[in-house]
């Protein structure tokens, strides 16, 4: 492995997540980082360039650099107009955080990790990665990768509907009933009108590990 | 960590300490990774200056946020305009950065993989050494004294003795010097020859310590 690697912010690949512009442009990922988590996004103007989110799951404490641009912050009920050069410091988890871009070419960066704790990398990462994929490529890349990060009832869940997806039934009941034994209500919330696990919904295995 | 539930500034606003540094990370009392700023008052300012993280194993990320850098890693150079992400993951890795143009900014995230994060005892010393410099000593001394509460370092304890010399309190110089060397032996030899320690040469304990 080399000592160092460099990289442009407009070379790195461009991925794109939800439905709200929001393109996810992974940094972290890319150069194998392992000390604290690091992505940049882009979007459109008028787009959203941070996802509206908080960190509660994660307990990451967070920081946003417009690197170029201009976008608007809104951290719980406050907006922030932030220029190319703020930065965005967020310490407390439970903010609910977004932000839209404003000029066009706009990239902010953000930088996250837990105080008191060696960094992990967020599963989430994973899914995000993987969304693009054909579902059979999302299996596969899931299954080889999750093991990098901590075990999350999220990652189990998502390979469920990638299995699922994918035609494999059996692959994906198993991966349902693991994420429902991690956190059940939670599961049961996510299950609930997601068209991905349609073809189990008949199943008794799927009723019990769901609770419907 | 600060009081707020979040907060916001301007790189260009934040206060610098010394000729290059924007402190960030003690600005906002980030936990979590360790972040700074570097900006050039003029083409050729070497605003990265040249260190290994041996000694703190931190990985870090380099981004240029503004203008247009020279990176020297590893004996290669990079050239890296506005948006260049270089990573250095192996601390041993020597690593400098000159700017091409005045304004070049480029900021800098670290931390150590599979540990929690502590701040560094370089912050400190960094940000007491331009006051050092200026003579203001009771400044520098409150600097080291605030840093000393998060953990002992030996660094700092020396630096701390040395500010104590030249401030004329001899008994707190004497002890954060006798701390140093307990911790580390290399005190003792840098206070054999070092002038900050002159005006307590004299003392008893302090001989018997060097010896």
């Amino acid at each position: 492995m080399s000592s160092y690697n460099v990289v442009k912010l407009d070379e790195l690949e461009s991925i794109p997540v939800g439905d709200r512009g929001l393109q996810w442009r992974p940094i972290r990922l890319q150069l194998g980082i392992r000390a604290f988590g690091t992505n940049a996004y882009t979007a459109d103007v008028g787009d959203e360039i941070v996802e509206e989110h908080t960190e509660a799951t994660y307990g990451h404490e967070e920081m946003y650099v417009v690197v170029r641009g201009r976008a608007t912050f809104t951290l719980d009920d406050e907006e922030i107009d932030a220029p190319a050069g703020t930065l965005v410091h967020v310490p407390d988890p439970s903010v609910q955080r977004t932000a839209v871009a404003q000029e066009p070419g706009t990239v902010v960066l953000a930088v996250g990790g837990k105080p008191g704790e060696a960094f992990q990398p967020s599963p989430w990462e994973l899914g995000f990665r993987a969304s693009k994929l054909e579902p059979a490529e999302a299996v596969a890349y899931v299954e080889a990768h999750m093991d990098e990060y901590p075990e999350m009832a999220a990652t189990h869940y998502n390979l469920a509907c990638f299995r699922a997806l994918a035609g494999d039934k059996e692959g994906a009941l198993q991966a349902l009933e693991r994420a429902a034994e991690m956190d059940a209500d939670t599961v049961r919330n996510w299950a609930e009108g997601d068209s991905d696990l349609d073809s189990l919904k008949n199943d008794p295995r799927y009723r019990r590990a769901v609770g419907t | 960590m600060t009081e707020a539930a979040f907060e916001s500034a301007r790189i260009d606003e934040l206060q610098r300490a010394g000729r290059f540094w924007v402190p960030i990370r003690k600005r906002f009392g980030i936990g979590a990774f360790g972040v700074n700023a570097w900006v050039a008052q003029a083409e050729g300012d070497e605003i990265v200056s040249e260190h290994v993280e041996g000694s703190s194993g931190h990985q870090e990320l380099y981004v240029v946020v503004a203008g247009h850098a020279t990176f020297t890693v590893g004996g290669e150079e990079i050239d890296a305009p506005t948006g260049t992400l270089v990573f250095v993951r192996d601390p041993e890795a020597k690593r400098k950065a000159v700017a091409k143009e005045a304004g070049t900014t480029v900021l800098t995230v670290g931390a150590k993989p599979g540990e929690a994060f502590e701040v560094s005892s370089w912050e400190a010393s960094a940000e007491m050494f331009p006051l050092y410099e200026a003579g203001d000593y009771e400044s520098a001394a409150a600097i080291l004294r605030e840093a000393l509460e998060h953990g002992e370092d030996y660094g700092l304890l020396y630096n701390l003795a040395c500010v104590e010399s030249l401030l004329g309190r001899r008994d707190d110089a004497v002890e954060h010097l006798r701390r140093s060397i307990e911790l580390d032996p290399r005190s003792a030899e840098a206070a054999k020859s070092d002038p900050d320690l002159d005006a307590i040469r004299d003392d008893q304990r302090l001989a018997s310590m060097l010896s």
